[in-house]
């Protein structure tokens, strides 16, 4: 962002230096900083002073109280390095990114391919998938903990009905994490969903025929066709839902706080509980900072190999 | 037609309206004037953290208060859980925007202790002639550091037994839960209630870790001959009686009868009053919210022994902030004076299970009428002369309540062997009790 601004800056200056021996503000760069100044007073107040500030924290050991923050050098990260919840913490988020980016692409995709065909009911339907997206996580999550409850939860009973017994969702390590993941996707699906009919639907009807003329069949057509020219939205879809998924609170708070035994701790969460929870502010803003950093590292990569992909026809 | 308004006309109007409203003194100009007038009455905020029904009885001695007097008026706040007044209390202080009186519970107001920003009570005290000898010594004792009172008691718990009569009674014990936790693993498979091969009802449920876990089990800790810590923070956790007790908490999960709640929010009290479990343990606190749930007869009895007898106390009790104008801190002692006056505790204790904080309260003829037609609320206060406060591990050291609570959760939850969780919680509690340490030396204990 800051780049990006700082490039445009020179382009907009640069005849004026040529002209006029002293800077002085022409229209067209007084228009520019009308534009930009009010954007870049927020991000620098919201965002890059508190990352600054983490930064500084993160070389400290802090309790958010005291009134001396004593410096500890790289403590904090080495801490972190060396610590066993840490690394489950990072295969957390693992996990939960990949699953919860990979199910909401993957389903969203076959759903909006079905919201595409002529069926009936299908702007309904359409309304349904999508009505997720705009509730509050917080709330839905609420909802989730009753259905998943083993004993009365509507998901046991249909379960029942088939003669499988529910797992114990949000307290056995080991359905935890599908739980969060399976509210997660349910939530995101909606977005994703619309989002993909509206690229399908700008997809020429002449590029199927074509194909169709030339024997191709519905698999080869959409391997072709569809995926090649739905490829910017693939990769939009892709950016925003990782970052989204990396900074997901609020179903964990709410359904696992975290638990049961750290099985749905992610990064984000782990920020949090060393931050408000423990109160070690300087474990926390390393542990933030990582977070940071991943995130920045996974949008480089992503702008520099799968943009290269994208196919805008 | 009338007179036509253009922007002429309303300019002038406008013109004309700030002149009167400068040259009379309107009304808006006067407002300071009446703020003054009543200016005798100080206003504080109060941090609480009681909802549902505790939230109304809570309500209600603050409202007492206020009619009562007309020196101080309590505005009272509700910020959530313990842990969420905690948090917004430290926001408060870095933004310098505090109350003048907040609940803390008993893992809280130690973190805010060692950082000063506590009021020493003792000449609010003396000027208020309060007679300290009144409170339950135990209790008050809990507060005091290097002879100056800082936290007094209000919501005092215990964590007590509960049970379901009906159960039990079915499984043959009409007399209630044995004596020891040994005696009671060996009764207890009577308890489950299965329908084909699904347990419907378990003996026994474990907190969570964000359900306090490690308070509840630092009564079985004591019980079975072990402790979490000695006062100086020398970790005792994965010593061989620790462990054992851990191993018993482990045992009860892997033979069937007990589980750990499936409602993370609410924790084993409403699966208790659900009837999913015959029996747990929860705070004296939760005994309302359970009598009016439950739907079968409820007993409540005195932590199960086993080497000894093992309870400890806990709940919140109410500080003033240092970060007040004297003439506030002054008010907010008021206020707890008031609510912790016999009257006022003996009020909510009746409405809350929480317990009552002086010892007339507890000798009167209202609490010991209150005592023989409601049996469960007096089994807190038989119990109380034999609890103790609780180990420095899990209230002194910074987050020590969640780092036990965690290991608790792998020995339940994952099977862990107690030795392994406790090693890695006694590693860990060493390692975050040494910042507490020399904040203790800083400021001289």
């Amino acid at each position: 962002m800051a780049i990006s601004v700082a490039h445009h800056a020179q382009v907009a200056y640069k005849p004026q230096t040529r002209t006029a021996r002293r800077w002085r503000p022409s229209g067209e760069a007084l228009l520019f900083l009308l534009f930009v100044g009010p954007n870049l007073f927020f991000f620098a107040v919201f965002s890059f002073w508190p990352i600054i500030y983490s930064a500084w924290l993160s070389f400290h050991r802090w309790d958010m109280i005291a009134p001396i923050k004593q410096y500890v050098g790289l403590d904090q990260y080495r801490y972190l390095l060396h610590d066993d919840v840490f690394h489950k913490v990072l295969a957390n988020t693992a996990v939960y990114t990949v699953g919860a980016v990979g199910g909401t692409l993957i389903l969203g995709l076959l759903v909006a391919l079905l919201l595409n065909q002529p069926l009936r009911g299908r702007d309904g339907a359409r309304a349904v998938i999508f009505a997720p997206s705009l509730l509050s996580g917080a709330a839905i999550s609420v909802v989730w903990i009753y259905m998943f409850d083993p004993r009365f939860g509507i998901i046991a009973r249909l379960l029942d009905l088939v003669h499988l017994s529910s797992p114990s969702w949000l307290t056995d390590p080991a359905w935890a994490m599908p739980a969060v993941l399976i509210v997660s996707i349910w939530k995101d699906l909606g977005f994703a969903t619309v989002i993909f009919l509206a690229g399908l639907q700008a997809i020429p009807r002449d590029l199927y025929e074509a194909a169709k003329v030339d024997g191709a069949g519905v698999l080869w057509r959409f391997r072709s066709v569809t995926l090649p020219m739905l490829s910017p939205i693939v990769f939009f879809l892709g950016v925003t839902t990782i970052l989204n998924t990396f900074q997901s609170f609020d179903i964990i708070q709410v359904m696992t706080k975290g638990g049961p035994v750290d099985a749905t701790n992610t990064l984000i969460y782990y920020v949090y509980q060393q931050g408000f929870i423990a109160f070690n502010a300087g474990r926390s803003s390393a542990a933030s900072l990582t977070l940071f950093v991943l995130m920045l590292g996974i949008t480089l990569l992503q702008v520099r190999y799968a943009e290269r992909r994208v196919h805008y026809g | 037609m009338g007179m036509q308004t253009n922007r002429r006309t309303l300019l002038k109007g406008a013109a004309a309206a700030a002149t009167v409203a400068l040259t009379k003194r309107s009304p808006v100009f006067a407002a300071p004037a009446v703020v003054q007038s009543t200016g005798s009455t100080v206003e504080i905020t109060y941090w609480g953290s009681w909802a549902g029904d505790l939230g109304k009885a809570e309500q209600e001695v603050v409202k007492r208060f206020n009619e009562s007097q007309q020196d101080v008026k309590v505005d009272y706040q509700y910020q959530g859980s313990y842990e969420e007044t905690a948090q917004k209390l430290t926001a408060a202080l870095a933004a310098r925007q505090t109350p003048d009186v907040s609940a803390l519970s008993d893992v809280w107001w130690f973190k805010f202790y060692l950082n000063q920003v506590l009021a020493p009570l003792n000449d609010f005290i003396a000027a208020d002639k309060l007679d300290t000898s009144d409170y339950v010594d135990s209790l008050w004792n809990e507060g005091v550091r290097k002879d100056v009172q800082y936290w007094i008691p209000f919501a005092r718990s215990t964590p007590l037994f509960y049970y379901n009569k009906d159960a039990f009674r079915e499984a043959g014990l009409e007399e209630g839960p044995p004596k020891t936790w040994s005696e009671f693993a060996k009764v207890a498979p009577e308890l489950v209630k299965k329908e084909g091969d699904k347990v419907t009802r378990t003996a026994f449920t474990h907190a969570t870790g964000a359900g306090y876990v490690a308070w509840l089990f630092q009564g079985v800790d004591w019980a079975f001959g072990g402790a979490y810590s000695d006062p100086d923070f020398k970790i005792l956790i994965n010593e061989p009686k620790s462990v054992a007790a851990g191993e018993f908490y482990r045992k009860s999960v892997q033979d069937g009868w007990a589980n750990i709640t499936q409602d993370p929010d609410n924790g084993p009290d409403s699966d208790f009053f659900n009837g999913l479990t015959a029996s747990t343990m929860a705070s004296t606190g939760g005994l309302v919210t359970i009598l009016a749930n439950a739907k079968f007869d409820v007993g409540t009895h005195f932590l199960l022994e086993e080497e000894t007898f093992g309870c400890c106390t806990g709940g919140a009790g109410l500080s003033v902030l240092a970060t007040s104008p004297k003439e506030k801190q002054e008010a907010a002692f008021k206020y707890i004076a008031f609510a912790t006056s016999p009257e006022i505790t003996t009020f909510w204790s009746q409405n809350t299970g929480y317990m009552p904080v002086r010892k007339s309260a507890i000798d009167s003829k209202e609490m010991q009428d209150f005592f023989a037609k409601n049996p469960n609320y007096k089994t807190a206060v038989d119990q109380l002369p034999k609890t103790r406060q609780q180990d420095s591990a899990r209230v002194w050291i910074p987050n020590g309540d969640q780092i036990i609570g965690k290991g608790l959760e792998q020995i339940l939850v994952n099977n862990q062997d107690p030795q392994t969780a406790f090693d890695n919680v006694a590693r860990t509690l060493t390692e975050e009790a040494q910042p507490v340490i020399e904040a203790l030396k800083a400021i001289g204990g």
